[in-house]
């Protein structure tokens, strides 16, 4: 019933610009969103994606560049009149308003008659289980609820597009697990874009379709998540995303897109993007889980010829709960750290292990 | 050694001041509006004819309403002028802000006569507009010379750094970001200053209201000075009791029926505020 009276939105931005004096806080960003998209603008503080969150809304007018929601030109709109809805870090709930009253705000503010109003009241309360809530007031409402009377409200009036400014920023871990499920949930059963800010890459790992990282007014990278996570662009995007070590060194040789890296007296075969050439220095990114220890007693079967290798010595085991972090000292004292599951210990604290991982695994850059 | 109660210490001062110059006199006022005066002497007989005077001569209760409608007026006028202007200060003062309010307290430097002989200067008969217009060829403004009009200018003149004070006050605790929720939500900027920004700052708005309109209500001294022969006021005529005519308990008996009218003025004010409603409690996060 959600999708048939949503009209077709979707939301597309040409060389969007904000700057504040000599400070380019958006530069030139182009970004197509389709109508059914979950794409999160993930980014550390000051990057930039608050502000091209705020140009979308209204809330802030580019300096230069065209905003368009469902084809509509709304650069020259205010806030009020483009039919957008937006959940805030810090919920901003009306405090002199009840939750019901918070919820209906948008339906009001578009006089729309009253019966039709409490239908869908009732139809927002009970998406965001909010039931028997409606007479309190938000003072009266714990973090997670206030949250979702926020949403409540933001959905309420069927926006072309929900935007979220880091909404799960002022909840406990648990919640915020329990919320990011839901908040993907109810952006697949409305069917309509939701862009979301957040500078938490967890976040955005598990709820988007497609990530945009943002530093400095640019994007970094776009695209969708695993491609994100798994084939990195530039070596911020690889340093942000995930967790993963960092080896400095030089490229030897470039074959057929292959690198052969040279680090601390090991050569390694690793992927690359971008230009780069014999000779250059250059980073080599490679996450935590892509790395895999094995006993000291495997060393036979492994196969030397494809994938790398290094030997070193198991120094300590960091237990995170579902997996571990393996610190490994190599024999020229440098550390690595590799990810597996906690359960199976192949190796004890101090035992010989080997790291290993295939040429296709982490990302080489030009430093 | 007994320890001396701290709480006591602490809360006594207060307790006293309140004690001496609140309680005290007024309990007096109370008890004298219930006497009787002769040549100048306070006679204890206890009788309700103050009372009765007050409700026979009609010249009283034109005194009270004319004092009460003058006050309503000021505190109108006042309301409508200090918002802007206190909204202007909180909103976009930026670091000047202390400084603007500091500025709308410059006034109090010199004393109320003297400001009030300076607005005589401005608007009496040889003062500044009505000089400037008999120059320019016009007839001066009857109005502005010693009536009521020219009084109730004084009054908020005189008031209104209490109006801006208290919504300045009310409105720096205000969470702007709330307007920009609003907007976002299909408020356009007059919708969300009486959904939002209104309500919110009803409170200190409300306190505004009650410290011009009381000290309106009561006022003597500029009606006296800018009001002329047909502009009496409530309070003038009070103060006439205590000095002129000498009938202390008249005076006591009028400033008991003051006391009171600015009483139901606050209740009347307290009723419009729903502590629950007003935000006061909400704030929450910022």
């Amino acid at each position: 019933m959600a999708g048939a009276d949503l009209k077709t939105a979707s939301l597309s931005l040409q060389s969007v610009s904000r700057h504040f004096g000599p400070i380019r806080a958006v530069d030139g960003i182009d970004l197509d969103i389709g109508q059914d998209e979950f794409f999160s603008l993930l980014g550390p503080s000051g990057s930039g994606k608050t502000t091209l969150l705020r140009i979308i809304a209204g809330l802030e007018r580019p300096s230069a560049g065209r905003v368009r929601v469902a084809g509509q030109d709304v650069t020259e709109l205010p806030p009020y009149k483009r039919r957008i809805g937006m959940v805030f870090q810090n919920f901003l709930l009306f405090p002199h308003k009840t939750v019901a009253e918070n919820i209906v705000f948008p339906l009001r503010m578009q006089n729309v008659a009253r019966a039709a109003r409490d239908e869908r009241l009732r139809w927002a309360m009970k998406l965001l289980r909010l039931e028997g809530l409606a007479a309190r007031y938000p003072n009266e409402l714990s973090g997670g609820q206030q949250q979702r009377v926020s949403l409540a409200r933001g959905l309420i009036a069927r926006p072309a597009m929900l935007l979220l400014d880091e909404p799960l920023a002022n909840l406990d871990r648990e919640l915020r697990a329990e919320m990011e499920v839901e908040i993907r949930r109810y952006q697949k059963e409305l069917n309509i874009p939701f862009v979301y800010v957040t500078h938490n890459q967890e976040e955005a790992l598990t709820m988007s379709d497609r990530i945009a990282v943002m530093r400095g007014g640019v994007f970094e990278q776009v695209g969708p998540r695993d491609d994100v996570y798994r084939r990195p662009k530039t070596e911020f995007v690889a340093t942000f995303v995930g967790q993963s070590n960092r080896l400095s060194g030089f490229v030897e040789t470039v074959k057929n897109g292959a690198v052969a890296f040279a680090w601390q007296g090991h050569t390694l075969h690793v992927p690359h993007q971008g230009d780069i050439a014999a000779g250059d220095k250059a980073q080599f990114l490679i996450k935590y889980e892509d790395i895999e220890v094995a006993g000291a007693a495997g060393k036979g079967r492994s196969d030397h010829r494809s994938g790398n290798s290094l030997e070193g010595r198991l120094r300590d085991i960091i237990f995170k709960g579902q997996t571990a972090n393996y610190i490994v000292s190599l024999a020229n004292g440098a550390e690595l750290i590799a990810s597996a599951s906690s359960r199976d210990h192949k190796v004890g604290i101090g035992e010989a292990v080997s790291l290993r991982w295939p040429e296709t695994s982490g990302m080489c850059f030009r430093s | 050694m007994k320890r001396f109660p701290p709480l006591l210490l602490l809360a006594g001062p207060g307790i006293l001041f309140i004690l001496v110059t609140l309680i005290l006199p007024l309990a007096a006022i109370f008890m004298f509006s219930f006497w009787r005066t002769e040549s100048y002497e306070l006679y204890a007989d206890w009788n309700l004819d103050n009372y009765r005077t007050l409700m026979r001569e009609p010249a009283y209760l034109v005194f009270l309403l004319r004092s009460g409608l003058g006050a309503l007026a000021t505190s109108l006028i006042c309301l409508i002028y200090a918002w802007p202007v206190a909204y202007f200060i909180a909103r976009h003062g930026g670091r000047y802000r202390l400084l603007l309010v500091l500025l709308l307290a410059a006034p109090f430097f010199t004393g109320v006569i003297l400001r009030i002989a300076a607005l005589q200067g401005i608007l009496g008969p040889g003062g500044l507009i009505n000089m400037a217009l008999g120059i320019l060829g016009f007839q001066p403004i009857a109005a502005l010379m010693y009536t009521q009009t020219a009084a109730t200018i004084g009054h908020v003149y005189l008031f209104i750094p209490f109006m801006v004070t208290a919504i300045y006050l009310s409105l720096v605790n205000f969470n702007f970001d709330l307007l920009e929720t609003a907007k976002v939500n299909g408020a356009g900027p007059l919708r969300a200053f009486i959904e939002v920004t209104w309500p919110l700052n009803w409170i200190g708005t409300a306190i505004g209201i009650v410290l011009v309109f009381i000290p309106c209500l009561a006022s003597a001294v500029t009606p006296r000075f800018l009001g002329g022969p047909r502009a009496t006021s409530f309070g003038m005529s009070l103060g006439q009791q205590f000095g002129e005519t000498g009938t202390w308990a008249l005076g006591s008996a009028m400033g008991v029926v003051l006391f009171l009218a600015s009483l139901a003025v606050l209740a009347l004010m307290g009723l419009t505020v729903n502590l629950k409603r007003s935000g006061f409690t909400g704030m929450g996060t910022r």
